[in-house]
């Protein structure tokens, strides 16, 4: 029989007798994704994703079993053949249930395989854990400790009350094998970047950038690196020796660290730029926010309390005698313990109730349990010195009101319910802004940048990341910015277009939204409790700066990890329902109908 | 071959009249039960899982004994038009039954269909192959309790 | 008075559902020595059941809507005045019986009869010509495919024709599967001889060797008529057709429920004993149908027109009609008329004279017509002047279709009416094409939560956005069409959309979520009928009707002999749980 002539976009393509367009398209190299068809067994023609256009009929055809014949016109990749394609995937996936990822992967903000290295540990191969951390956690040391871990707060396991306890996987990996353990690297490509601020964004785009073969200068006001990580998150929570092994090795990988070097004072972003081929803001988020009360200038504003007193080393401090710290986050927290180890009798201001709290739950507990008091539904109204020279804090009691946009409840006055509390010390922990530098435009929480690439306004190659780009953040938030700079970097000087990678992702939902029954996976629910860390004597806890608890052991977080149930789908390796989903950009909600 | 399901011998084997074979099981117990796809199955040497697919993609086949009165409840469009909803809900609330269960006794089963093919009587429902026309909210207690009397 | 030749009761199944079943008893108990003969349909449905007298001097006396009495019968008998019935005259000239000439006027199963009226004379005359010439007679004729897709039939037999192979096979599509649609099974249970005529005629035009009889199983009385009718043919030799060694086979096949069987390549499979999926075209069934040989398939009216056709000349068929659209065409009428039934009108005939002049119904008390079934459309009121044939209909998003017509009241909602047909098709669609089997469940649930009062904008544009694309993608027939209700209704009767969306309103009063059931207590006389009789205790002895606890079933409205109670809009009843 003699061979079929047809046009395949746009080009004259030769079919033999009997074979179909997909199969004549796939010999011209025109790839023509289908889910159903396979030369194995006979044509089931269902999937219909491998659809293509017959232009003279205006038909549509499953290239699958169609035969072109002589003549024909096929259009296999025009913008109404990907919508089709796109509408059938979509259909598809709006039937498949099931989990993709695992929760606490997604949950990840830095996106960490947390599924992955959970299981190398179960294995007691904390070296392939902290391989695969690093991939996205560049700083686990740090991170292991004081991150406030997204991935077991969506941890299915919270169904029976049991989450698994990850971030000690992470810690005790790098623990053991941070020193050890060096990436592969490429050669230095020639190109520098000049990183602004040498915290947890900073490092995590120069650790990105190396990969790359890309090479930075990070620049540092402090006369120490490591940004909050320092002179923010104390001493008892992150001890510094740790900080500092952890920090150590990125001079390993060619990364030069300036210290003492303020943007503005020491140097310009006009040099920079003259001198690098690309500039990463990252210079956090430092400034107080004002308590907008009277008499203000007699409180310590919380994080620049905090810096004074790593800036000592926790070391010689005044013990700041009656102390009232006024807000709810974390910084609030660590204000409170810090003062209470340097011998402070130490109350929480807070104006709404603990349940709103913003601090992480595990930290107010902690904190009440080595002696700080809690006044809730309290806000200062204003600070006076008083004749014996100590404070005043007149405050007022409040009542939760009707919620607001973001949902939480708005404290509302009591009135006539003032009263006055004395103090030696009063600490303002109630949020940072970040000082946006001269020169970069500021937009509502800080540095304004395109939120596609992390780039500034303007032809300069000027990106920021991290905090001083979305406001007060995490640790593992900077690294997560940092390491899209980086990319986004590592494109701009190669002259690519950055562009974020679609995450395609099917979820049977929240735990909240499941019951215990519907955790049906391969591993078997274990029955028992999660580890718990052996944390160091309250004593201790009081007087000290000695850390909370050391690192669990190794082999009881390797049985720690037995408790993971593996959410994610086994076949998301090798699944084309989701790789043909990411490269038509269908997401699985596209039809919920 | 179980001796139950000889009277399958009075078909040939060809898988042609599988079909015909499930209907005659079904004319003859009122479902096909798992014995029966299993006997099919051998007399047309068709696997049970085919047989099973081969079933379940027609609708008139039931893998579930039916009751004594099998309603049907039409609702194609003219009878849909027709309030066939209504006789519906009416005959589920007169019997304490959805759509495809059976009383407790064994009395009544329920099924909506697609067309009994009488439009101009909408709305109707059959019992037991006996189609009632131009139904009522009166109408059906009146055939409903008729039947009940028989038992 | 003129004497009685015999007494005919119509015993076709919408006949037998009104109860001719006990009108033939009684009128057998009292006829004595006259014959009394069972006969199909004559259409008109609404009169059921039907008697017919008909006397030595070729007159006809009709009787409708007989009681199954002694008494009845004997008035019947002594051609009483009383009850007599005569087809309207307006209707009369309306219709244009050619195919339906014998149905209800002779005992479907008669062989004698139908010879007598004129039966197997297209036959003869079809040996007397070549095949091919039967064909072009055919092709002359104009006649396009009654089931719907309106192929032309003497092409589809060409290409059958010119399978030179011994063996081919030719399928009766007696599937009718349109919910609405019962002219394919008025005809077999009417007139079988003049169906299986047409087969054999198109056996010997196109060589097929193999009939196949596809029946659904819910009629059961056409396959036994239709079974009688081949045995008998079979001893009169009828299956032996000119030139041919052995006599044709002829099967019936009982289909099993599946509306999807009705298309083409889904009935060849399940004529395999598979599931009734549709196959993928090429190869089309002409080249490789059942078993792999060439098949043809047509349905029972076409079959029906065929001895019509080859009797009066391919030419003279063609003069009834319009210019693409030619014969008559036998409408199944239902729906919100007075004079339901079935009815033969030229292609060419107004919606309009449909609707009101045959169907009887008041003007301004309808809405629309629903045609062609599933995978038709909605027509509203002002379009009823169109003149019918398959290339109008379609330019109005409906379509033929078999020729199911429903007459939709004013009182008729339109979204909800959609809602039917999808929940219709979404679970008939057989599960193969990704387009059809997932989208018309999505645009199903769109549509339940649109008349559940939960809709929004986007549901409209959701709808709008992916019926077309459920058209473009799917194999068969069913999926092709599916979403057409839900557009064709989009269309025409929007804003009845946008009122259930925007202001949760459904002006039908239909949409069970958007009503209250109030009583109105002016008109009530304290029967009690409505406690007795509400499942659900909603009614309280002060007659109120606690919308809390109602579920819109409608029985109170329907017994209350004061028409006291009736749907209001939502919020305008009284309901417990928020009147507080």
């Amino acid at each position: 029989m003699p061979e079929i002539q047809f046009i395949l976009d746009g080009k004259e393509v030769t079919a033999q007798p009997g074979e179909t367009i997909l199969q004549a398209a796939e010999k011209v190299g025109i790839h023509i994704p289908t889910l159903c068809f396979n030369q194995k067994i006979s044509r089931t023609t269902s999937c219909f994703v491998c659809v293509v256009k017959d232009v003279k009929t205006g038909k549509f055809l499953p290239s699958c079993s169609a035969c072109p014949s002589n003549g024909q016109v096929i259009e296999s990749s025009s913008p109404e053949v990907r919508e089709m394609r796109r509408t059938a995937l979509g259909l598809l996936l709006s039937e498949h249930t099931g989990d993709c990822e695992a929760p606490c992967t997604m949950a990840c903000p830095a996106h960490a395989s947390v599924e992955e290295y959970v299981r190398a540990g179960r294995k007691g191969n904390f070296l392939e854990a902290l391989k695969i951390i690093k991939k996205r956690i560049p700083l686990p040391m740090s991170v292991g400790r004081v991150c406030p871990r997204f991935c077991e707060k969506d941890c299915r396991r919270n169904i029976d009350g049991k989450p698994v306890a990850i971030n000690e996987v992470k810690r005790i990996a790098a623990d053991l094998y941070y020193d050890e353990y060096m990436e592969e690297l490429p050669p230095l490509n020639g190109k520098k970047v000049a990183i602004v601020g040498a915290g947890p964004a900073g490092f995590s785009a120069a650790y990105y950038l190396r990969e790359q073969g890309i090479q930075s200068v990070l620049y540092e006001q402090m006369p120490e690196p490591g940004g909050m990580l320092r002179y923010g998150i104390p001493e008892f929570r992150l001890p510094k020796d740790i900080l500092r092994r952890e920090l150590a090795h990125f001079q390993k990988m060619d990364v030069e660290i300036r210290c003492n070097q303020k943007l503005g004072r020491d140097f310009t972003l006009e040099c920079l730029k003259a001198e690098y081929d690309a500039v990463l803001l990252a210079v956090g988020s430092w400034s107080s926010s004002s308590m907008r009360i009277e008499g203000e200038d007699l409180a310590q504003q919380g994080i620049a309390w905090l810096g004074d007193i790593a800036g000592k080393n926790w070391k010689n401090c005044a013990n700041p005698g009656r102390t009232v710290v006024v807000g709810g986050g974390n910084t609030a927290m660590d204000c409170a313990r810090t003062a209470l180890r340097l011998g402070g009798d130490v109350t929480v201001c807070y104006r709404r109730t603990r349940a709103e709290m913003p601090a992480e739950a595990n930290e107010i507990q902690e904190a009440m349990d080595e002696g700080v008091k809690f006044e809730f539904l309290t806000a200062p109204l204003s600070l006076k010195k008083a004749e014996d020279g100590s404070l005043r804090l007149a405050c007022q009691r409040m009542e939760l009101g009707a919620a607001d946009a973001s949902g939480r409840r708005t404290p509302v006055p009591v009135p006539g319910s003032d009263f006055e509390i004395a103090a030696d010390t009063v600490i303002a922990a109630i949020g940072q802004r970040t000082v946006v530098p001269e020169g970069v435009p500021a937009a509502k929480r800080g540095i304004e940048v395109d939120p596609a690439d992390l780039k500034c306004a303007g032809d300069a190659p000027v990106f920021a990341a991290g905090d001083c780009v979305s406001g007060p953040a995490t640790v593992v938030e900077a690294l997560a910015a940092g390491r899209k700079a980086a990319l986004s970097i590592g494109d701009y000087l190669a002259g690519r277009k950055h562009e974020e990678p679609f995450v395609f992702n099917v979820s049977r939902g929240h735990w909240r939204s499941l019951a215990k029954e519907d955790l049906v996976y391969l591993r078997k629910i274990s029955e028992e409790e999660r580890v718990k860390p052996e944390f160091i004597s309250m004593e201790k806890r009081r007087t000290t700066f000695e850390e909370l608890f050391p690192s669990i052991p190794a082999d009881k977080v390797s049985k720690e990890a037995e408790r993971c149930i593996e959410c994610s789908c086994t076949a998301k390796g090798d699944c084309f329902l989701k790789k043909h989903a990411t490269e038509y950009k269908v997401q699985p909600d596209m039809f919920t109908g | 071959m179980s001796e139950e399901f000889s009277y399958l011998n009075q078909l040939g084997s060809d898988k042609g009249d599988l079909i015909k074979g499930l209907q005659l099981v079904q004319s003859r117990e009122g479902y096909v039960s798992d014995e029966a796809i299993c006997a099919v199955s051998k007399h047309f040497s068709v696997p049970e899982a085919e047989v099973e697919g081969v079933l379940t993609f027609y609708a008139q086949f039931k893998r579930v004994k039916p009751g004594k009165y099998q309603i049907s409840v039409c609702d194609g469009t003219a009878c849909h038009i027709k309030g066939s909803t209504q006789i519906q809900a009416w005959v589920s609330a007169e019997l304490g039954i959805k759509d495809g269960e059976t009383t407790p006794d064994g009395l009544f089963s329920l099924v909506t269909v697609a067309c009994l093919g009488c439009c101009s009587l909408a709305p109707v429902l059959s019992i037991n192959g006996k189609v009632y026309g131009k139904l009522d909210r009166k109408g059906l207690t009146r055939i409903l309790n008729e039947y009940r009397k028989m038992k | 008075m003129a004497n009685i030749k015999r007494i005919k009761v119509g015993t076709a199944s919408c006949g037998l559902a009104a109860g001719s079943g006990a009108v033939l008893e009684a009128v057998k108990r009292n006829a004595g020595n006259i014959p009394v003969v069972e006969v199909g349909c004559i259409g008109h449905c609404y009169a059921e059941p039907i008697v017919e007298v008909e006397c030595e001097d070729g007159s006809s006396i009709f009787y409708s809507r007989v009681a199954g009495t002694d008494d009845a019968a004997r008035k019947i008998i002594a051609l009483s005045d009383e009850g007599r019935f005569s087809i309207p005259e307006k209707r009369a000239s309306l219709e244009k019986n050619i195919v339906t000439r014998l149905a209800g006027r002779i005992n479907p199963v008669d062989l004698a009869e139908y010879r007598a009226n004129g039966g197997f004379e297209a036959l003869k005359r079809a040996f007397s010509m070549k095949p091919e010439d039967v064909v072009e007679e055919v092709k002359k004729g104009g006649l396009r495919g009654r089931g719907g897709g309106g192929f032309p039939t003497g092409m589809k037999w060409s290409f059958l024709a010119a399978k030179k192979v011994p063996e081919k096979v030719l399928i009766c599509n007696a599937d009718e599967g349109d919910p609405g649609a019962f002219m394919d099974r008025s005809m077999m249970e009417s007139v079988p001889y003049q169906v299986l005529e047409g087969m054999l005629i198109g056996a010997y035009a196109t060589g097929a060797t193999k009939i196949f009889i596809y029946c659904r199983a819910e009629y059961p009385l056409a396959i036994k008529h239709l079974t009688l009718a081949i045995e008998e043919m079979k001893k009169a030799g009828l299956d032996q057709l000119a030139g041919r060694e052995k006599p044709l086979e002829i099967t019936i096949k009982e289909g099993a429920g599946a509306f999807v069987c009705g298309e083409e390549t889904a009935m060849i499979n399940s004529l395999e004993g598979h599931r009734g999926t549709p196959r993928f075209r090429p190869p089309f069934p002409t080249d490789s149908g059942w078993n792999g040989l060439p098949t043809a398939i047509n349905n029972v009216e076409t079959f029906a027109n065929i001895p019509p056709l080859i009797a009066m000349g391919g030419e003279a068929f063609a003069s009834v009609g319009t210019e693409k659209s030619k014969g008559t065409k036998i409408f199944a009428l239902a729906g919100d008329v007075k004079n339901p039934g079935l009815t033969e009108v030229p292609m060419g005939i107004t919606l309009a004279e449909i609707v009101y002049d045959i169907g009887g119904a008041e003007k301004g008390s309808v809405k629309a017509v629903q045609t062609g079934g599933p995978s038709g459309g909605c027509i509203p009121a002002e379009h009823f002047d169109v003149k019918i044939d398959y290339d109008s209909l379609k330019e109005l998003g409906a379509i033929m279709g078999s020729g199911g017509l429903i007459v939709i009241g004013k009182n008729r909602c339109m979204v909800e009416t959609a809602r039917y047909f999808l929940s219709f098709t979404h679970r008939e669609s057989c599960g193969k094409c990704t387009f059809c089997r997932v989208g018309t469940t999505r645009m199903y649930e769109t549509l339940e939560r649109i008349v559940a009062g939960n809709g929004t904008e986007e549901d409209i544009a959701f709808l709008e956005d992916l019926g077309p694309k459920i058209r473009k993608g799917s194999l068969c027939g069913l999926g092709q069409t599916a979403p057409n209700p839900v557009l064709s209704t989009l269309r025409f009767f929007r804003n009845e959309y946008e009122a259930h969306v925007k202001d949760h309103v459904c002006d039908a009063m239909e949409c069970r979520a958007l009503v209250d059931v109030k009583l109105n207590t002016d008109k009530c006389i304290h029967c009690g009928l409505c406690i007795r009789t509400c499942p659900v205790s909603a009614i309280g002895p002060d007659f109120k009707v606690d919308n809390a606890k109602c579920t819109r079933c409608n029985s109170c409205i329907e017994v209350c002999p004061k028409k006291a109670i009736s749907r209001v809009r939502k919020g305008e009843g009284f309901n417990s749980s928020i009147s507080k």
